[in-house]
C-alpha cells in the first residue's frame, strides 16, 4: 500500500498547490452553483426583528475584489447547496496578524463581548467588495478612509453610548490641514485616521498601548515631520517629555488634534492671534510656574505689552511668544543657543527692531510688575498711583471747603457774601 | 478796550491769539486724552469700543500722533510768545509763583474755615490759576518728551535700555492721567462749576469778564486798571 499510495499523494498535493485557488468540486460548490440562488437580486430572509436581510451577492463586485480569484467556500467553508444559515466567516485564518491585533484594540475587545454596533471586519473592509487599500475604490484606500471611520464616529448616538470625543471633534478633521489636503487636494501623504491611531490595534488615548498615547505623539507626528521632531527633541519641551515629565508639551497640546490648521489661518491654536493664548494655557499657571521655577504672569505681562495689545487688536505682524522664543526649538533664557539668551537678544529683537542692540538688552523683558523683577516701574507707577490719588482727595477736600465756607457765610453780604467769592 | 465793552462793563482778559491757543489746546488735549486712554485701559470694554471707533489699534496711534504733533507745535509757539511777544511778556512774568501765593493760598483756607476776615486779594492771576498753568505745562513737556521717545522706537532703542523704554510708558500713560484729572476736574470747576462763574467763564470764547467779575476775584488788577485809567 505503502508504494502505491506515496505518489498518489504526491500528485495530489501538486495539483492542490497548483489550483489552491481553484478547489476541487468534491470540497463543496463552485461559484456558478451559488450564484444560482445568490445571483437573484430579489433573494432575502427576515431576521428574528422582522427586518428584511438581502441575500443578494454581487457577482461582478465580488470578481474585481481583492478575493475574486478564491471560490465562495474559501471563507465560507461550510456552504453547501443549498444550505442552511453559515458559520460566521473567520477573516483570522488567513489574516492571523490582523485579527490578533484586532482583537486587542477596543473594537476587537466589545466585539468579542458580543456587542454588534462596533466595527468588525466587514465594516471597514466590505464583505464581497473587498479590495487592496492601494485600489482607489477601497474603503481603506487613504482618501476614503475617513469617510469610512466616521461612518459611525460621525453619530451621535454612538459617540455619547461609548463616551468618546464629541462628534464635533471628529467631523472638525475633515476641515483641519490634513483633512482639507486629503479631501480638497486629494494628497495622499497627509495624515488620515489610521496614520495616528493605528488600524486594526486602535485604542483610547489614554492607554499606554494605543498609538496616540502622550508619549508617543511626537515621534508619531515624526513620521511625517521628520525635520520638526528632530528640533522639537533638542527643544526644553522635547527633552522634558523624553525624562518622562507628563506636563512637557507634545505636538497635540499647542497645535491639537482633529483640528490641526496651518498657522496662517486665524482659527489655528498657533495663529499669531491665538498663540498668546496657546502658551499661556500653561505659563499662566501658577502650579507649573511654581514647580519649574519660571517667571510668573506670562500672558498678562505680554498682553500688557504694547506687543499683546497690538495683537490683540488685529496687527498680526507684531512679536508674538513664538517670534522671541521659538517655535519647536524652545530653549531656556539661560541656555545659550536659546533666542532670548541675553547674549542673543540684540539679533532676536533686531528681527524687527535693527536699532535694538546690547544695551537695549539689558535688564528683564516682560516681567510682571513687582518689586523684585521691576523695580524702576514698580516705584514709578506706585508714586504716579499715589499722586493721583492724593491731588483728586484733595481736590475734592478744596471744593467742599469752599463750599463749606460760601454755607457758614451764606447770611452775609457783600465782599464773601452771598455773591462774594469763596 | 473799546468805549462799547467799557459801556457794557466788559474788559478782555482773553487775546485773541490766547484763545485759540486754548481753543487748540482744548481740542487736542481731550482727542489724546480719548486715544491714549483707549489704549492704556484696553481691556475695557469701553475702551473696546473707542478704538473699534478709531479704526483699530493702528489708526488709533495715527490719530493720537497728529494730535500730539500740533499739541507739540502749540506748545512751542506758546513758549516762543511768552518769552519774546509784547503781549506774551508781562503775562509771564504775572504767573510765576511767588512767596505771595502761598501765604494767599493759606489765607484762603483760613477764609473758608472762618478763622480770617478776608479773602486773599488776587493780582491778574491767582495762587488757583498759576498752579494749573505750570502744572499743565510741565506735564505737558513730560509727556510730549516721553511720546517722542516712544514714537521713534527704534531710535530709542539705540541709546536706551529696554527698562527706560517700559518707564517712558508708564510716565507717559500715568502723566496723561495726571493731567486729565487737573485739566477735566480741577479746571472745569474753576471755569464751570465755581460758583463765582457758573454756568461758565465766559471768556475763553469772547475774551471778555465783567468788570464786576474782576473787581471781585482780581481785585488787584482791577484796582491797577483802575490807576491806568483803562476802566
Amino acid at each position: 500500500m505503502k508504494r502505491m499510495t506515496r505518489p498518489f499523494l504526491a500528485a495530489a498535493l501538486a495539483a492542490a498547490a497548483l489550483f489552491s485557488t481553484v478547489p476541487a468540486g468534491a470540497a463543496g460548490p463552485g461559484i456558478g452553483e451559488c450564484m444560482d440562488c445568490h445571483g437573484d437580486k430579489t433573494i432575502e430572509k427576515t431576521l428574528p426583528n422582522g427586518q428584511a436581510l438581502s441575500l443578494h451577492v454581487d457577482l461582478r463586485a465580488y470578481r474585481s475584489s481583492v478575493h475574486g480569484k478564491d471560490s465562495c467556500v474559501t471563507c465560507h467553508s461550510d456552504a453547501k447547496a443549498p444550505h442552511e444559515k453559515l458559520a460566521k466567516v473567520v477573516c483570522g485564518r488567513c489574516h492571523g496578524d490582523a485579527a490578533k491585533s484586532y482583537s486587542m484594540s477596543s473594537h476587537g475587545i466589545l466585539r468579542a463581548k458580543g456587542v454588534t454596533d462596533v466595527p468588525a471586519c466587514y465594516d471597514c473592509h466590505g464583505k464581497h467588495d473587498i479590495r487592496r487599500p492601494k485600489d482607489p475604490e477601497a474603503r481603506t484606500f487613504r482618501l476614503n478612509i475617513a469617510a469610512t471611520c466616521l461612518r459611525c464616529h460621525k453619530d451621535q448616538a454612538l459617540e455619547q453610548k461609548y463616551n468618546l470625543p464629541d462628534q464635533k471633534a471628529m467631523v472638525a478633521y475633515e476641515r483641519s490641514v490634513h483633512g482639507m489636503a486629503s479631501k480638497k487636494a486629494g494628497l495622499t501623504g497627509s495624515a488620515v485616521c489610521v496614520d495616528c491611531h493605528g488600524n486594526h490595534e486602535i485604542l483610547p488615548g489614554d492607554q499606554p498601548r494605543s498609538a496616540t498615547n502622550r508619549q508617543k505623539i511626537p515621534t508619531m507626528c515624526g513620521k511625517c515631520h521628520p525635520g520638526i521632531l528632530e528640533k522639537y527633541e533638542k527643544s526644553v519641551h522635547g527633552k522634558g517629555m523624553r525624562a518622562g515629565i507628563a506636563e512637557s508639551p507634545v505636538c497635540t497640546d499647542c497645535h491639537g488634534e482633529h483640528t490641526i490648521a496651518r498657522v496662517s489661518d486665524p482659527s489655528s491654536s498657533v495663529s499669531s492671534r491665538n498663540i498668546p493664548k496657546t502658551c499661556s494655557g500653561c505659563h499662566e499657571k501658577e502650579s507649573i510656574s511654581t514647580r519649574y521655577a519660571l517667571p510668573k504672569n506670562r500672558f498678562s505681562s505680554y498682553m500688557d505689552s504694547f506687543h499683546g495689545i497690538a495683537l490683540e487688536y488685529g496687527m498680526t505682524k507684531v512679536a508674538n511668544c513664538a517670534s522671541c522664543h521659538g517655535v519647536h526649538d524652545i530653549l531656556p533664557a539661560s541656555d545659550p543657543a536659546s533666542t532670548v539668551n541675553k547674549a542673543n537678544l540684540p539679533k532676536t529683537c533686531g528681527k524687527c527692531h535693527p536699532n535694538a542692540g546690547p544695551n537695549f538688552a539689558k535688564g528683564d523683558v516682560h516681567v510682571e510688575v513687582s518689586p523684585g523683577k521691576a523695580m524702576g516701574v514698580f516705584a514709578v507707577r506706585l508714586f504716579y498711583t499715589i499722586f493721583i490719588s492724593a491731588l483728586v482727595i484733595l481736590f475734592v477736600l478744596h471744593v467742599g471747603l469752599e463750599l463749606y465756607g460760601r454755607w457758614n457765610r451764606r447770611k452775609e453780604n457783600g465782599t464773601g457774601g452771598k455773591e462774594g467769592r469763596s | 478796550m473799546s468805549r462799547a465793552d467799557l459801556a457794557a462793563g466788559k474788559v478782555i482778559r482773553m487775546s485773541l491769539l490766547f484763545r485759540i491757543q486754548h481753543l487748540l489746546l482744548t481740542v487736542l488735549l481731550t482727542v489724546l486724552a480719548i486715544t491714549g486712554f483707549a489704549l492704556m485701559y484696553h481691556e475695557n470694554s469701553l475702551a473696546q469700543w473707542i478704538i473699534r471707533l478709531e479704526g483699530g489699534v493702528h489708526n488709533r496711534g495715527i490719530v493720537h500722533r497728529i494730535a500730539a504733533v500740533l499739541l507739540m507745535a502749540n506748545l512751542v509757539y506758546h513758549v516762543f510768545y511768552m518769552l519774546f511777544s509784547r503781549e506774551g511778556k508781562p503775562e509771564l512774568r504775572q504767573l510765576f509763583i511767588g512767596r505771595q501765593d502761598i501765604d494767599d493760598f493759606l489765607q484762603s483756607l483760613r477764609y473758608n474755615l472762618g478763622m480770617a476776615k478776608e479773602y486773599p486779594r488776587f493780582g491778574r492771576y491767582g495762587f488757583k490759576e498759576k498752579f494749573q498753568y505750570w502744572g499743565a505745562s510741565a506735564g505737558i513737556v513730560l509727556i510730549s518728551f516721553t511720546g517722542i521717545m516712544l514714537w521713534a522706537e527704534d531710535f530709542s532703542m539705540a541709546f536706551f535700555p529696554k527698562v527706560v523704554l517700559d518707564l517712558a510708558i508708564i510716565i507717559h500713560g500715568y502723566q496723561g492721567l495726571l493731567g486729565f484729572v487737573l485739566l477735566y476736574l480741577w479746571h472745569i470747576y474753576n471755569v464751570h462749576l465755581h460758583p463765582s462763574v457758573f454756568p461758565m467763564n465766559p471768556s475763553w470764547i469772547t475774551g471778555k469778564v465783567s468788570a464786576e467779575w474782576l473787581r471781585r476775584e482780581h481785585p488787584l488788577e482791577y484796582e491797577k486798571l483802575k490807576e491806568e485809567g483803562l476802566l
